[in-house]
């Protein structure tokens, strides 16, 4: 129990660091510009840590996150093709692109009868490179224009709310958290599949429909996510891992600590990135550098 | 009316036939054996009994009613499946393993309650491990993990058990341990049906036998009829000398 | 607990970090500008409109006394914050590198300059109209005459084709929507790329090797004599392969190709 508060208190202290540690002196301008950050550091911090739990437990794999099944490189995809196309990154194409590539994972995946879940990390791979060479097609097709791609590729969480589109995000927010929600009911089903699909189906589990919901739901949190800030690397692989090392392998209390730990280190790191150069250093690399030697510390314990 | 009844199953991996026009039964309160060859067809037609795979020809009845009628909650109300072996890739404790048991009573959101601790405890005590009930299941021995497992299948209160050879990988002591559990289980009214590669112990312990052999049923039967000379040419191709246990009057195979 | 002591460290620092960081000048004149292109802090200087500028990026280095001024960040990673800090009137972008910044610009709605020149023409234009925003048109149009008297087409009957090489890899050269395409032609030269639209299109060498330039500049410093196949190209055979031209004469759009020019005619006419 004192874990738990101990990290709601680094959470909290995270958002106020967020909003209060800059290059510049906070005044109304700067301080919407802060908040829209941590807004959104939390958003994408705690939906890509989540994402991550849920898949790891689902594949069962350690080293699964929420890009294995083609999000990010399908977002890219859509992404660039709006550029190419319209001229303008469009975010609803990033999303389309990243829920359709999921959907194409889920086709070649599927077999008669067969479980899924072996086949989609493997087809989920195969679809990244894909798309990743459609994208560099596009890129060196297009040419300059391609620039803002790799921020889609790297993670910006620098976007302005303001009128126009803060009802957008808050929709789009609400929308994810109003899955994270229903997903946590998959709590039991996440502990018993780590034991075998065979377990799982002896306990009255259906392992394609669990695995289909929880996939397209990924997929459409993750797709939406990547749409707005790009694709962030490294929170949904190695968060979910620190939470089991903290509070042990249940998921259910895993699932809600992976939201609360993602979202706290990405607010870190974004800070951190903040006031370590007079760039702004997309915020991967930040929680690339920052994350791996605090892992490795962790787990040396 | 049987517990499961099979009728007419057949079963194929890819192109090939496993089970080949196989009907057979588990009567109420049976202990049954299914003996056979390595790759004769027994472990899948265990998953066929209890609904983890679908035959593609025949039926399977629980209790009268179509099997793949009904909801997998319901089946796995019914039915315990205990597997060869598990691993457990993430190390919960003992007591979380058995708690797991309960899934197939939860709905969505809803928590464990008095009746899930209770039917915990009796899975526990009847398995012999609640002494280890909040060790991390990783840290047990192979024998003890099954013993854990069992448990689990337990807190299904199922009436019907079965396992996949349960007694493969683990020492003499414990390979007893656990048939005598499943003994006492079957004489509290569960009906077991367990695969065996181990002809003696099935002879043992099993009140009937099936053997299985090229995906059909050569024989059923009680030990005594099923097990002689004859039967062991033919099916595993060896000589052996059979000769009766001198306390429980069933015969045992020596090599 | 272990976790307790690093974080209060972690944290301290941060909070220091924040507080140093904080520091901020006040420029001395009125209207602010933040130039995010070094060609325009360049212009601007020129324009005698040094003093307005309160925020550069890391690469404006010219003239000299762009280096004091204030860092805002790099080319391609500015920090929004750090702009919006300085309170600028005008925050000079270039498109399309610096989409995005734009787009969170408008969203504060503060006033944006757009520099993307693919042309001379272009780079005259919005010479023109900095000079307009700045109320500084007379000046601005003194540099566009100074520029325009300095880079005269040069009459020739023997056109050399030229290769120009941005980068080596992979192979980026320049095609028609540049200024230095238009730079090259008025020096009597051709650019062996001039058939392709785009800006700055990315070439294979066997193309470059085919079209067989009787000049190439190379504007970076690695070396092009080595390269397999290359050797029957007649700028190598005759060594006519030009290293040492400084690139922001001729990949900057401002004042400063003038110098380009004239060694471009230099070394296309020779």
């Amino acid at each position: 129990m004192t874990k738990t508060i101990a990290i709601i208190i680094i959470f909290l202290i995270a958002i106020a660091l967020g909003i209060l540690v800059g290059p510049t002196r906070l005044d109304s301008e700067i301080l919407q510009l802060r908040l829209s950050r941590v807004v959104l550091g939390i958003f994408a911090g705690g939906i890509l840590a989540f994402c991550g739990c849920l898949l790891q437990g689902l594949f069962g794999n350690p080293l699964v996150e929420p890009y294995t099944l083609g999000s990010a490189s399908g977002a890219a995809l859509g992404a660039s093709l709006g550029i190419f196309l319209f001229g303008a990154i469009s975010p609803i194409l990033a999303f389309l692109g990243s829920l359709g590539v999921g959907f194409f994972v889920y086709t070649i995946a599927r077999i008669e009868g067969g479980l899924l879940r072996d086949r989609l990390i493997l087809a989920g791979v195969v679809m990244s490179f894909l798309c990743s060479s459609l994208v560099m097609i596009i890129m060196v097709l297009g040419g300059r224009e391609l620039y803002e791609i790799l921020y889609l590729l790297m993670g910006y969480l620098g976007i302005i709310i303001n009128a126009t589109n803060r009802v957008m995000i808050i929709a789009l927010i609400a929308i994810s958290i109003g899955l994270v929600a229903f997903l946590y009911r998959y709590h039991r089903e996440l502990d018993i599949i780590s034991q075998g699909t065979e377990t799982a189906a002896g306990l009255g589990i259906d392992i394609q429909k669990f695995s289909l919901v929880v996939f397209f739901s990924s997929a459409l949190l993750v797709g939406l996510t990547v749409s707005i800030v790009g694709a962030i690397g490294f929170v949904g692989l190695i968060i979910p891992h620190v939470s089991k090392l903290l509070f042990g392998p249940k998921h259910i209390r895993n699932l809600g600590t992976s939201f609360l730990l993602g979202a706290t280190f990405l607010l870190f790191a974004d800070t951190l990135s903040r006031v370590i150069t007079v760039y702004e250093l997309p915020v991967g690399v930040v929680t690339s550098l920052v994350g791996v030697p605090f892992f490795i510390y962790l787990y040396k314990r | 009316m049987n517990a499961l009844e099979a009728r007419s199953i057949q079963f194929y991996y890819d192109k090939t036939q496993i089970i080949d026009n196989i009907s057979m039964s588990l009567s109420r309160g049976e202990f049954l054996g299914i003996i056979g060859p390595n790759g004769a067809g027994k472990s899948t037609m265990l998953r066929l009994l209890c609904g983890i795979l679908r035959p593609k020809q025949g039926e399977i009845q629980l209790f009268g009613k179509n099997l793949h009628e009904q909801s997998q909650r319901t089946i796995a109300q019914n039915i315990a499946f205990v597997p060869q072996e598990t691993h457990f890739a993430l190390n919960f404790s003992v007591e979380d393993v058995v708690l797991m048991g309960r899934y197939p009573y939860k709905r969505p959101f809803q928590p464990e309650d008095q009746k899930d601790h209770t039917a915990v405890e009796h899975a526990m005590n009847a398995a012999n491990v609640e002494q280890f009930r909040n060790r991390p299941i990783n840290s047990l021995s192979s024998g003890e993990r099954q013993r854990v497992v069992i448990a689990r299948a337990l807190a299904q209160a199922p009436r019907i058990l079965l396992l996949d050879e349960p007694t493969s990988h683990l020492d003499l002591h414990h390979q007893h341990t656990i048939m005598e559990l499943l003994e006492r289980l079957n004489n509290e009214g569960i009906s077991i049906a367990v695969v065996h590669h181990d002809l003696n112990l099935a002879s043992l312990y099993c009140k009937n036998l099936i053997l299985i052999h090229a995906g059909k049923i050569y024989a059923e039967g009680k030990p005594a009829g099923l097990l002689n000379k004859k039967m062991v040419r033919e099916v595993y191709g060896i000589e052996v000398t059979i000769l009766s246990h001198p306390e429980k009057n069933v015969p045992q195979i020596f090599l | 607990m272990f976790l307790h002591r690093k974080l209060f460290v972690i944290i301290g620092c941060l909070i220091l970090l924040g507080f140093i960081s904080c520091a901020q000048e006040h420029t001395n004149s009125s209207y602010r500008v933040v130039s995010l292109s070094p060609a325009m802090t360049e212009i601007l200087f020129s324009l005698g409109a040094g003093d307005k500028i309160v925020g550069v990026t890391t690469y404006c280095d010219f003239p000299p006394q762009a280096r004091k001024i204030r860092k805002v960040g790099d080319f391609s990673n500015p920090s929004i914050e750090r702009i919006v800090a300085l309170k600028p009137d005008l925050v000079i972008v270039n498109l399309p590198e610096q989409k995005r910044i734009k787009s969170e610009l408008d969203k504060l709605e503060i006033k944006t300059f757009i520099s993307s020149p693919k042309s001379l023409q272009d780079i005259y234009k919005e010479l023109a109209a900095i000079g307009d925003t700045l109320g500084l048109r007379r000046r601005a149009d003194s540099v566009i005459n100074y520029m325009k008297q300095n880079i005269q087409t040069v009459r020739t009957s023997d056109r050399k084709s030229v290769y120009v090489e941005i980068s080596p890899k992979p192979l980026i050269t320049i095609g028609a929507a540049t200024f230095l395409n238009d730079l090259i032609n008025a020096a009597g030269g051709t650019n062996i790329f001039e058939d392709l639209e785009k800006d700055y299109p990315v070439v294979g060498q066997e193309t470059v090797i085919r079209r067989n330039p009787e000049i190439i500049i190379l504007l970076h410093p690695e070396d092009a004599s080595g390269r397999t196949g290359w050797q029957n190209i007649q700028a190598i055979k005759n060594d006519r392969v030009f290293k040492n031209l400084n690139p922001d004469h001729l990949m900057r759009p401002g004042p400063r190709l003038v110098d380009g020019f004239r060694e471009l005619k230099r070394i296309i006419n020779d």
